[in-house]
């Protein structure tokens, strides 16, 4: 139990140093934008199809629960605006992390620990330059960007999957559902959904290429830091996801009063 | 004995528990000398290699190369000093996401930033020069061993370095292409009169090699001489070192 907690304290401890070396480094030293735009095109087209698989189906749920709930009250003209709404502000950012820790996530891990006990990252030392600087920050940048794209295609698919489960489950048409959306989805939610989207890939981007990076034992290594990776990406972004909500419903109700 | 490019001042190197790897080393390495390291397997040959490269820091002790101590400079001055150094590592840890002709580009075109003509000629030099032109768009892992320490050694010399340090550049090859890979090597270094050092424990291309042997045993730095004093050194763990003998100080260690 001691132990647990003791390495779990050094991860987040040791985590955090490695993250502010990537970010002093990030701001120091430009780093190359076309190795950045690579990696972010690599990324998005990684976890596009899953993303907006995961979006369709995202809506479509929301959509089935929601008519369910308010059908009674006689108010499904605003079944479009409460399920996207919901997408925006919950689902669609957790979606996208746990599809992006799924896949980025394990493979930046190892992909990093793989170079890593194979010496490549000390070959990039050797060769006076520095794996943080050329290997991991085009990555970390990467995952934060594609994230907020990935999001943004998610939310697409969600609409379309709820208009479409709107029009064939609920029977109303596209008119009806589409029109509260302006409505009912207003600027807090949108901030609040894209505050929780960035939120979600610092600590996907953070863990990922700090496991990887911190690999070491060959081929058991590489699997447990892609296991290591896997787990602490989940519990750090449900944490997050309670603490970010909890913190935007206290900011909402503190500047706007609701 | 030339200016050094190398010099270790009391090196020792402890890593977790309380056993040293190395134990104040001290060697001078003159500029343009072929140093060759011998040594019993995880005695701290690659260790050695590793602190002069500048991928490991050493517990304590100094390590100068042309004579500025690593460990004493700002971080910028360091990545200049490692840029005047190449590194062949003993797995080569060619970069497996890029072509041969990218592995050869990479420390160009990232830590120098050549422009893009001057790469694609200095790809073609390299690439002929190791005798591997036919690999230029081939993978690391769809091209054979010797290729990839060919590979390897066009990497380590893409920044043209003063100092080339080799990890084991013959291990896993077969005898012929191993005595390929030195000769490769020792006319690459005498091309530019660069200082080298090299880890090898056969014993044969350590003497193909050397100007001067030096052994790892036990974290002591024993400089053994040139070939021939070499054979005829005292000590006996270099004794049955180089004589391949099964009885004697080295395995009775074991």
């Amino acid at each position: 139990m001691f132990n647990t907690i003791g390495n779990a304290v050094f991860f987040i401890g040791d985590c955090t140093l490695f993250v502010g070396e990537v970010i002093r480094l990030g701001i120091k030293e430009k780093p190359s934008l076309h190795e950045i735009a690579e990696q972010t095109w690599r990324v998005s087209m990684q976890s596009l199809s899953t993303t907006a698989l995961a979006g369709f189906f995202v809506g479509a749920i929301m959509t089935v629960q929601f008519t369910m709930q308010i059908q009674q009250f006689g108010a499904l003209g605003y079944l479009g605006g409460l399920s996207t709404s919901g997408t925006i502000r919950e689902i669609g950012p957790l979606l996208i992390a746990f599809m992006l820790s799924g896949k980025v996530g394990a493979f930046t891990s190892a992909e990093l620990g793989t170079m890593k006990v194979t010496e490549q990252l000390d070959a990039i030392r050797c060769l006076g330059s520095s794996p943080i600087r050329e290997i991991i920050l085009p990555r970390y940048i990467a995952i934060i960007l594609s994230s907020f794209f990935l999001l943004a295609i998610g939310l697409l698919m969600s609409i379309g999957g709820g208009l479409l489960l709107g029009m064939f489950f609920s029977g109303i048409n596209h008119e009806e559902y589409l029109r509260h959306i302006p409505t009912i989805v207003a600027w807090p939610s949108i901030l609040i959904g894209l505050f929780k989207c960035l939120v979600f890939s610092i600590i996907l981007a953070s863990i990922c290429t700090y496991r990887g990076y911190t690999t070491t034992g060959g081929a058991k290594g590489v699997g447990l830091a892609v296991v290591n990776t896997a787990v602490a990406t989940m519990i750090g972004i449900v944490i997050a996801d309670w603490l970010t909500s909890y913190i935007c419903e206290a900011l909402q109700s503190y500047f706007l009063g609701v | 004995m030339a200016s050094p490019a190398i010099e270790l001042r009391k090196v020792s190197m402890v890593f977790s528990g309380n056993e040293y790897v190395l134990r104040d080393v001290d060697i001078l390495v003159a500029e343009g000398e072929k140093l060759v390291l011998i040594g019993p397997s995880g005695e701290g040959k690659s260790v050695l290699l590793k602190l002069i490269g500048g991928i490991l820091v050493p517990s304590s002790g100094e390590v100068i190369i042309k004579g500025k101590n690593l460990n004493r400079i700002s971080k910028q001055e360091r990545d200049e000093v490692l840029r005047s150094m190449g590194m062949l590592f003993q797995k080569n840890a060619l970069f497996d996401s890029l072509t041969s002709a990218e592995n050869i580009a990479f420390p160009m075109r990232e830590v120098l930033g050549a422009s893009e003509e001057e790469i694609e000629n200095k790809i073609n030099l390299f690439l002929n020069a190791v005798g591997i032109p036919q690999a230029r768009e081939l993978f690391p892992d769809e091209i054979s061993g010797g290729m990839q320490k060919r590979l390897g050694i066009a990497r380590a010399l893409a920044l043209n370095p003063e100092i080339i340090l080799y990890d084991d550049p013959t291990a896993g090859l077969d005898p012929i292409t191993s005595r390929m890979i030195i000769q490769l090597i020792k006319d690459l270094q005498k091309e530019k009169n660069s200082t080298l050092v090299a880890i090898t424990n056969d014993m044969m291309r350590a003497y193909q090699l050397a100007d001067r042997i030096a052994m790892i045993v036990d974290g002591e730095l024993i400089i053994t001489g040139n070939e021939k004093e070499t054979k005829a050194h005292k000590d006996p763990r270099v004794k049955q070192f180089i004589s391949g003998l099964l009885e004697g100080p080295l395995t009775e260690l074991n």
